[in-house]
């Protein structure tokens, strides 16, 4: 089951301060919905622990992340999979940084799969909660920089 | 043995199933049930991906786990047991097919360790412990892509092509020149569902480390050939091992593939130190794991026709989707063609047939196996044929059926249909359901606006395998004909006792096989007893033994028949010794002191029990004469074929032809899309009727089957090969409240095939699906729409409807 997800926005800060912003793990993955803890392998490896929870299934998912493009100051791109409630979840998500005046247009898109129990069993409630956390992920992010 | 002696009092009624006195008072026993000293339990730990390759498989946490007693992984297993034997020829045969993923998962649920533990909970536990990681392959779940090989599901094999042959026969090219119309289908897919048994999957084994013998408890309903599959994969002598079944709560064939679950329990079992290990199989595993019906696509199908419609020739493509490993396959790449021209007469036809495999749940032989697709195929054919040309659907019929007068009818690969009434079939059906007053309401609803439409289902349940067809699959299988055994005996003390080596799951064989001795002997049926359920250890079972393929009225009952003969050959013998007569002097029936012989010229009788005493407690009286009679009487059946012609795939593949005739009113509704069955009947010829109220209840629970596949259950998979469906809320089963009330009546055309003229039946041939099939495109052919998929729920209704442009997919040549 894939689950795609796009957009764009605005900010008052430069090219160089967003994807200072983006790269740092330590700064941007408890922006990540359910955030609970994070440890650290190298610059561009990183391991988050969210809470999932969809209706009766519930537990904590270890996201394995890598930092699999950076182009300072003009893209970043995640790649990450992870384990959660019998299922399996491999997602990208990409930043596309465009000087627009004296701010910055973030384009964002990515693609989250999902396998397993979790897709089987949760399959229809996937999408909206997906669409949900991204949107909580992207506001999170507009406030921080902000 | 002459069947003339029979008395034949007892077949052809409705006795009421001796089985309902156990079952309806909760007192079956069933695998479940059983609880063994020192019991472990089983817990499979299952892939998330449909195709991956196994990274890392970590079970260390699992194994300290408090109550765990061992952990199994597919490399451990790969390391002391031999792959699963392959049915099908080169390259296919080199597939690895090992009960727990080695090195590469293929679909989504695949089993890739095991977990043994003292609890159930507990094994549950330690199986969420276990880490695994993959990397995920591309997965291929359509069947078409996959005969692209872009993505190889078993590399060593270097294709996903199981099996490709063209079964071809007649002047096909001539029929097309002379054809008046030719007909164009683009495509038809017939959907994966599977059946829904009470009970699902359960397995107890006990591997005894003293004597390395392996005892399984199960409800597998083809056990006879799971041992073969055991014996090879796990390295031991096939009498090592015992099966045993008792009551199952339904099969429907998916249960025939349960073997890789039955090796993983034994090397458990072996590995715990001889303990016993239970496996009960959950609902979501069932439908997520276990096995389902096979998928078919049907291409480019191109059908010639004559100025009446009489179909004259079909040339057509099918692509079978078998899920990741074959296991019973491909036998199904063969099987279809016992039904090849269906009901109908046409001689020249030719079918590309190919079989894939996909990143999906393996199939198995499900209820109406491989032939239930052709079938839907063919009725399609005609409905389609009959509404392009415009000729009537019931005309459309009579115009190609075969004829009674031309039965037993030999059909163009050279099976033999044993007897049968298709328009006889037709017209009770009609004067049922009050064809011509339905009609009037379909046209008077149709200036309504409504959508209703009235559909004919005529199909066929094959039963009594030739197995010599898998030679057409491969010619170096060594299996040919048919066999079934049974044993009837006087036990010490005089009781009639049958063993037989089917393992009912509902059918009343315990019944039918009581009915039959009866009639034999001359007793009442409560007076036999009959050991139904499979045992090894009973040595009544052949190669072909088990409960599968409509086959137990014509197998097990010859070989119960045979058996009782053999019986009574001996009991005469010895009675005229006993009561110092002839053997034509004597009579058989019931007396003061239960069944006896009696003597007519002197009026002398004695019982079963001192008939017995003779042989068995008090035998110094016995002339050395006599002493090869045992009065326990074993009797294989075995059916009369020959082995088909491999190379022309030509020869007799079945026994009997039982056959179906549905009609339903089916009815869109214009606001919410979804099919209401408005009215219903269902007509049965399966030959002579050994029990009236259970081949009834038969046919009520395959028509339930049908109409539940055809509008309610559909194995749905993702893009990459999750699957949707998993529980009984997303599979949505048919259940009672689903059900309309069914009309149903008879026909017999006894069969020249069977000795009592009977016919196995139960599958039901899918009519249903057949028959919804055709009242939608009835009701949906003024819009455009072809009915080109055997699932049709509102879903697919409303976005066949709804949809911008009409796909056309069928397309017609007027030659006149």
């Amino acid at each position: 089951m894939a689950i795609k997800f796009g957009g764009e926005f605005e900010i008052k800060r430069t090219p160089e301060d967003v994807y200072d912003f983006l790269t740092d793990p330590n700064r941007f993955a408890p922006l990540l919905p359910d955030f609970q803890g994070m440890t650290q392998q190298d610059q561009t490896h990183f391991t988050v622990k969210v809470n999932v929870g969809i209706s009766y299934i519930k537990g904590a998912a270890d996201m394995k992340m890598e930092l699999s493009q950076a182009e300072r100051p003009k893209r970043a791109q995640y790649k990450g999979q992870g384990s959660a409630a019998g299922g399996k979840v491999a997602m990208t998500a990409g930043f596309d940084l465009v000087p627009a005046g004296s701010g910055t247009k973030v384009v964002w898109q990515g693609e989250a799969q999902v396998f397993g129990a979790l897709a089987s069993v949760a399959g229809g409630l996937l999408e909206p909660l997906g669409k949900k956390n991204v949107q909580k992920l992207i506001d999170g992010l507009q406030t921080a920089l902000s | 043995m002459s069947s003339a002696e029979d008395t034949n009092n007892w077949v052809g009624k409705s006795l009421p199933r001796k089985e309902e006195n156990r079952l309806l008072r909760g007192r079956g026993k069933f695998a479940d049930d059983i609880k063994l000293r020192a019991m472990l339990y089983l817990r499979f730990v299952r892939s998330p991906y449909a195709h991956a390759r196994i990274v890392s498989l970590d079970t260390s946490a699992a194994e300290v786990l408090p109550g765990v007693a061992c952990v199994l992984t597919g490399a451990e297993i790969a390391k002391t047991t031999q792959p699963f034997i392959e049915i099908g020829p080169d390259p296919f045969a080199k597939i690895k097919d090992y009960p727990l993923a080695v090195s590469k998962v293929r679909y989504q649920g695949e089993p890739v360790a095991a977990v043994v533990a003292e609890s159930p909970a507990e094994a549950d536990d330690a199986a969420e412990l276990v880490q695994s990681e993959y990397e995920a392959l591309d997965p291929v779940v359509d069947a078409e892509k996959a005969l692209e090989d872009k993505s190889l599901l078993h590399e060593d094999v270097g294709t996903n092509r199981v099996w490709n042959g063209v079964f071809e026969y007649g002047d096909v090219e001539g029929a097309f020149k002379e054809a008046a119309y030719v007909v164009n289908i683009d495509r038809l897919h017939f959907h994966r569902f599977s059946s829904t048994p009470l009970e699902n999957n359960v397995v107890i084994a006990q591997w005894n480390p003293k004597d390395e013998r392996i005892y399984y408890q199960c409800n597998n309903s083809f056990p006879s050939f799971a041992i073969q599959f055991l014996a090879a994969h796990l390295g031991v002598h096939i009498d090592r091992i015992r099966v045993e079944t008792s009551d199952i709560g339904g099969s429907f064939g998916i249960k025939i593939t349960s073997y890789p679950q039955m090796a993983v329990c034994a090397l458990a079992s072996k590995k715990a130190g001889g303990r016993p290990v239970k496996w009960v199989e959950t609902r979501s595993e069932h439908i997520t794991s276990s096995a389902h019906g096979n998928e078919r696509t049907f291409r480019d199908t191109r059908v010639a026709l004559d100025k009446n419609g009489v179909i004259t020739a079909l040339v057509s493509r099918h692509i079978d989707d078998c899920g990741a490993y074959p296991r019973y396959e491909p036998l199904g790449c063969v099987i279809w063609s016992q039904v090849f021209p269906g009901v109908y007469r046409f001689k020249n036809a030719r079918i590309d047939f190919s079989q894939a495999v996909t990143n999906k749940c393996p199939v198995g032989p499900n209820r109406g196996y491989s032939r239930m697709q052709h079938l839907w195929f063919l009725e399609r054919i005609v409905d389609i044929c009959a509404h392009k040309i415009g000729i009537a659907a019931d005309e459309m019929r009579l115009r190609n059926y075969i004829l009674p007068e031309e039965f037993p009818y030999t059909t163009p690969n050279g099976c033999v249909y044993d007897s049968g009434n298709y328009p006889k079939m037709l017209q009770v059906a009609k004067s049922l359901f009050g064809w011509d007053d339905w009609k009037i309401k379909q046209a008077a609803a149709r200036k309504e606006g409504r959508l209703i439409g009235i559909g004919i289902g005529t199909t066929l349940d094959s039963g009594t395998n030739n197995f010599g067809q898998s030679q057409i699959v491969n010619p170096f299988l060594p299996y040919s004909g048919n066999s079934q055994g049974a044993n009837c005996k006087l036990d010490i003390y005089g009781e009639v006792v049958l063993a037989v080596g089917s393992c009912p799951q509902g059918q009343g064989h315990e019944t039918t096989a009581a009915q039959v001795v009866a009639d034999v002997l001359n007793v009442h049926p409560d007076l036999i007893t009959v050991r139904t359920g499979f045992d090894t250890e009973r040595n009544v079972h052949t190669g072909f033994s088990g409960t599968y393929a409509s086959q137990f009225a014509v197998s097990g009952l010859s070989a119960v028949h045979g058996a009782a003969q053999k019986l009574k050959s001996e009991i005469k013998r010895l009675a005229a010794f006993a009561l110092n007569t002839k053997e034509d002097d004597l009579e058989f029936g019931s007396g003061a002191q239960g069944p006896e012989i009696r003597a007519k010229s002197s009026g002398k009788s004695i019982n079963y029990w001192g008939l017995s005493n003779l042989v068995n407690a008090n035998s110094a009286s016995l002339p050395s004469d006599l002493y090869e009679i045992t009065l326990n009487c074993r009797y294989v059946w075995r059916a009369p074929f020959k082995v088909p012609d491999t190379k022309k795939k030509y020869g007799s593949l079945t026994l009997t032809y039982a056959s179906q005739l549905h009609v339903a009113v089916v009815e869109v509704e214009r606001d919410t899309f979804i099919p209401r069955i408005l009215d219903y009947v269902a007509v049965d010829d399966c030959g002579t009727v050994i029990n009236p109220s259970i081949v009834e209840g038969q046919v009520y629970g395959a028509t339930a089957h049908g109409i539940g596949a055809a509008v309610m259950e559909n194995c749905v998979y993702d893009a990459v090969g999750n699957m949707l469906t998993s529980t009984f809320s997303d599979y949505t089963p048919i259940t009672a409240m689903n059900m309309p009330k069914v009309k149903y009546g008879h026909i017999e055309t006894p069969s020249p095939h069977s000795y009592s003229g009977a016919k196995g039946m139960g599958e039901g041939g899918a009519a249903p699906i057949h028959t919804i099939s055709a009242a939608l495109q009835d009701a949906l052919f003024a819009n455009d729409i072809i009915i080109e998929d055997s699932f049709n729920n509102a879903d697919s209704l409303f976005r066949a409807m709804a949809a911008k442009e009409i796909r056309h997919v069928v397309s017609i040549e007027k030659r006149i």
